[in-house]
């Protein structure tokens, strides 16, 4: 006995200095805007935390290792406008497979029923599912709910014009951004416009309120992004400042509003993979002022995206169905939120079959 | 330009007088086991119908020719098994089912008698896809593990009358995660199928002394039509014998009695080492099914084209893998050949298919990978003649040729 009680603490003592990692993603291309930090690098998560992003970290202190070296390495993208509820869509399987692991309601609840829309889709999703609250009328009860729910509402959102000063009063008393569809003069500094393609868009009237530090968001959607609109734009430098799905029922289907499939028409509309993926981890989390979000961290909460450029011939539509040729797509190929791997395309954590074993239902 | 812009304006009334068909998917390779085409054919759909399929129309003769080159046209996918409605795990129908290719989902007992209208109304009613109901013969549908084992709200007669109200919806009967003793749950589905003239779909939980076995279910208890799911799971000693690694006598003798057997897919109910030896001593589904909820679309990504895939992986030609998952559910719900084939007349659902090469893993319910070289993706979807998913954009116009364009057709 009293060999293997050495041996036992011998090994406690050492355990301050060696951890034992979780989950191990090697080697893989990061690019972590927030922290200005893109190269080759290991990240290494314990629990629900990123612990470590180094190179060469010991494979052999790790559960389960995934080598991420043909892989972009980046935090869980960010969803800046979805709608969700009983009128929208379901979080998990259109966001998370797409390397989202932050999604945010562009107003699908009010104060009124932003309790109602806790219980049947943030509690339930895996996803971390934030939102902006529709101001339907009442600016103070808006601004109550916020209040009370701040870790969960980032934001007031303006459904149109007529309520933009509604949600701009809630958003003073809040100090938090409001989301509106359309430019409007009275936006402040960090409100932001969404649908910044759609088709009444006016590339000048965009750059006038950016000037005034508006956020502008590439949101897809059944109305926010035209070819005909954005590619022009971007070819004279009105880029988006954050690029959204805004997926809801119709936009889903066609165009196809997932986020991969959003940050892919983007880029072969000319932005390049790391201009792209800023505006979907850290300016996304800027601009809803949640600076734990967005970033590969050393203890931060491990959401992490593992993506590839693939290469052929694609090809994408807009809000009226016009199509972009393209050579490239971005694929999400692996999505670790919480610090579990919820999607796997490539079966990178999976044991193969001859290896795994002995097989039984009851876990 | 007077002339020129006459010219233009003829050629133009001449083709849309020409314009027979709304869509011509051109190019594809057809496989449509229904009527034995396995060849590259050109499909034209008018309306909602399949108008046409030749070797070759006249691209004149089309208001919207998308090319389907490379690809593979098939009938819109069935899904015997999902679940869209009642269950906490429902997806819904439309974002999981018509971008894999899946025209028809058969939603199995997520309601029960007391819910179907509302079922109906608030999910098939709103939805794109085709969605039909098994119904639970549980009244309330399913809603728990309490519920399903409440043998008093097991009732045939009004789970019956349900049905013969609603034929146009309700193509047949659910029992699932019975938690009690006994055979009541399966015999009064199977009573309620007798008197409404539907099939039963059991998926049964045999984890305990529960006074039942397999063998008695698939052999005394179920009629010919009637379908056991979940059939490569690992529960007890299911499809295969544990100790001889054979195919079970009694399933065999099941089969050769017209019981059907369902993929059912899902969270649980895949297993390599299962599915592997029944399929190798030729045990294949008659049916291929997703039981795609929110768990089994995540990880095992157990979509229609994920299970094709897969059975393509254990030996199975994709020809064989689209008639289980095309004309044997219609069949086995009594719908053939309303759907389930693109015979010329038939309702116009249509999935393209693309076979892509590579290697690429398969993941089973334990979480296990597999790697093959071959898996079956949805490229594009036509519903009720409606183009309502396109992955590549191939049936639309390039913006940079379409003006200012509004939304195109």
């Amino acid at each position: 006995m009293r060999p293997l009680f050495l041996l036992l603490a011998a090994s406690v003592s050492l355990a301050p200095a060696q951890q034992i990692y979780d989950l191990l993603l090697r080697n893989g291309n990061v690019i972590d805007p927030a922290n200005r930090r893109t190269g080759r690098m290991d990240v290494a998560i314990i629990g629900d935390r990123i612990v470590r992003v180094a190179p060469d970290l010991p494979a052999s202190h790790a559960r389960i290792v995934i080598d991420a070296g043909q892989y972009y390495v980046t935090p869980g993208l960010i969803d800046l406008n979805a709608h969700f509820g009983p009128a929208g869509v379901q979080p998990d399987h259109n966001e998370l497979p797409y390397g989202v692991t932050t999604a945010v309601d562009g107003g699908s609840a009010s104060a009124r029923d932003f309790e109602t829309f806790k219980a049947s889709v943030i509690d339930h999703a895996t996803t971390r599912v934030l939102a902006f609250l529709r101001v339907a009328g009442d600016p103070d009860a808006a601004a109550t709910t916020a209040r009370k729910y701040n870790r969960l509402v980032v934001g007031m959102a303006a459904r149109d014009a007529t309520s933009v000063e509604a949600a701009l009063k809630a958003a003073e008393q809040t100090h938090t951004p409001v989301m509106a569809p359309a430019v409007a003069a009275t936006l402040r500094s960090g409100d932001i416009v969404t649908n910044t393609y759609s088709r009444s868009a006016s590339p000048p009237a965009l750059e006038q309120v950016r000037r005034r530090g508006v956020l502008l968001d590439g949101t897809q959607g059944a109305e926010g992004l035209w070819f005909r609109v954005a590619a022009p734009a971007i070819r004279q430098g009105l880029l988006p400042d954050t690029i959204s799905t805004g997926m809801d029922r119709a936009s889903l289907m066609l165009p196809r509003a997932t986020m991969t499939t959003t940050m892919s028409k983007f880029l072969n509309l000319g932005m390049t993979p790391e201009q792209i993926i800023e505006r979907v981890t850290a300016n996304a989390a800027r601009t809803i002022h949640r600076s734990d979000l967005g970033a590969l961290s050393e203890g931060a909460g491990a959401d992490i995206a593992l993506l590839e450029i693939e290469q052929g011939n694609f090809g994408f539509l807009d809000s009226g169905h016009a199509r972009l040729a393209a050579n490239r797509r971005f694929r999400c190929v692996l999505t670790v939120r919480n610090g579990k791997v919820v999607w796997d395309s490539e079966g990178l954590a999976a044991p193969d079959v001859l290896k795994a074993g002995p097989y039984s239902n009851f876990k | 330009m007077s002339l020129r812009y006459l010219v233009l304006f003829c050629s133009l009334a001449a083709v849309a007088g020409a314009q027979r068909y709304d869509i011509v998917l051109a190019g594809g390779h057809v496989l449509d086991p229904a009527n034995n085409i396995d060849a590259v054919m050109d499909v034209a759909v008018s309306g909602s119908r399949i108008a046409a399929i030749q070797a070759r129309i006249d691209p004149s003769d089309a208001r919207k020719r998308i090319d389907v080159s490379g690809l593979y046209v098939v009938p819109g996918l069935i899904d015997l098994h999902a679940h869209v409605y009642g269950y906490s795990g429902a997806l819904l129908p439309d974002d999981s089912s018509l971008v894999a290719g899946t025209t028809t989902v058969i939603d199995a007992g997520g309601s029960g008698w007391r819910t179907v209208d509302d079922f109906r109304r608030t999910i098939a009613a709103q939805s794109k896809t085709r969605v039909l109901a098994l119904i639970n013969i549980v009244g309330a549908g399913m809603v728990g593990e309490a519920a399903e084992s409440n043998t008093e709200d097991m009732d045939p007669a009004k789970t019956a009358d349900a049905i013969k109200r609603s034929r146009d919806f309700v193509v047949g009967i659910k029992t699932a995660h019975f938690g009690g003793n006994g055979w009541i749950a399966i015999d009064r589905a199977v009573a309620a199928g007798r008197l409404a003239n539907v099939p039963v779909m059991v998926d049964d939980k045999i984890f305990t002394n529960t006074g039942r076995t397999t063998r008695e279910k698939v052999l005394d208890h179920l009629r010919a039509g009637d379908l056991h799911t979940h059939m490569y799971n690992d529960r007890q000693l299911e499809v295969i014998d544990r100790v001889k690694g054979k195919v079970q006598p009694y399933m065999i003798e099941a089969r050769r009695r017209g019981v059907l057997f369902d993929l059912g897919h899902g969270a649980g109910s895949f297993l390599w080492p299962v599915a592997t030896r029944a399929m190798a001593q030729g045990f294949p589904p008659d049916t291929i099914s997703t039981d795609l909820h929110s768990s089994s679309i995540m990880v095992q990504q157990s979509d229609m084209p994920n299970c094709i895939s897969k059975m393509m992986l254990l030996g199975m030609t994709l020809s064989d893998a689209i008639r289980r998952s095309t004309v044997s559910p219609a069949k086995a719900i009594s719908r053939f050949p309303e759907i389930g084939t693109l015979g010329a007349g038939s309702i116009a659902d249509i999935a393209v298919l693309e076979l892509q090469k590579g290697v690429f893993a398969f993941k089973d319910s334990w979480g296990a990978k597999r790697l093959g070289t071959q898996r079956v993706e949805c490229a594009l979807t036509i519903r009720d003649g409606a183009l309502v998913y396109d992955r590549d954009g191939r049936g639309f116009p390039v913006w940079s040729n379409a003006g200012a364009y509004e939304v195109l057709p």
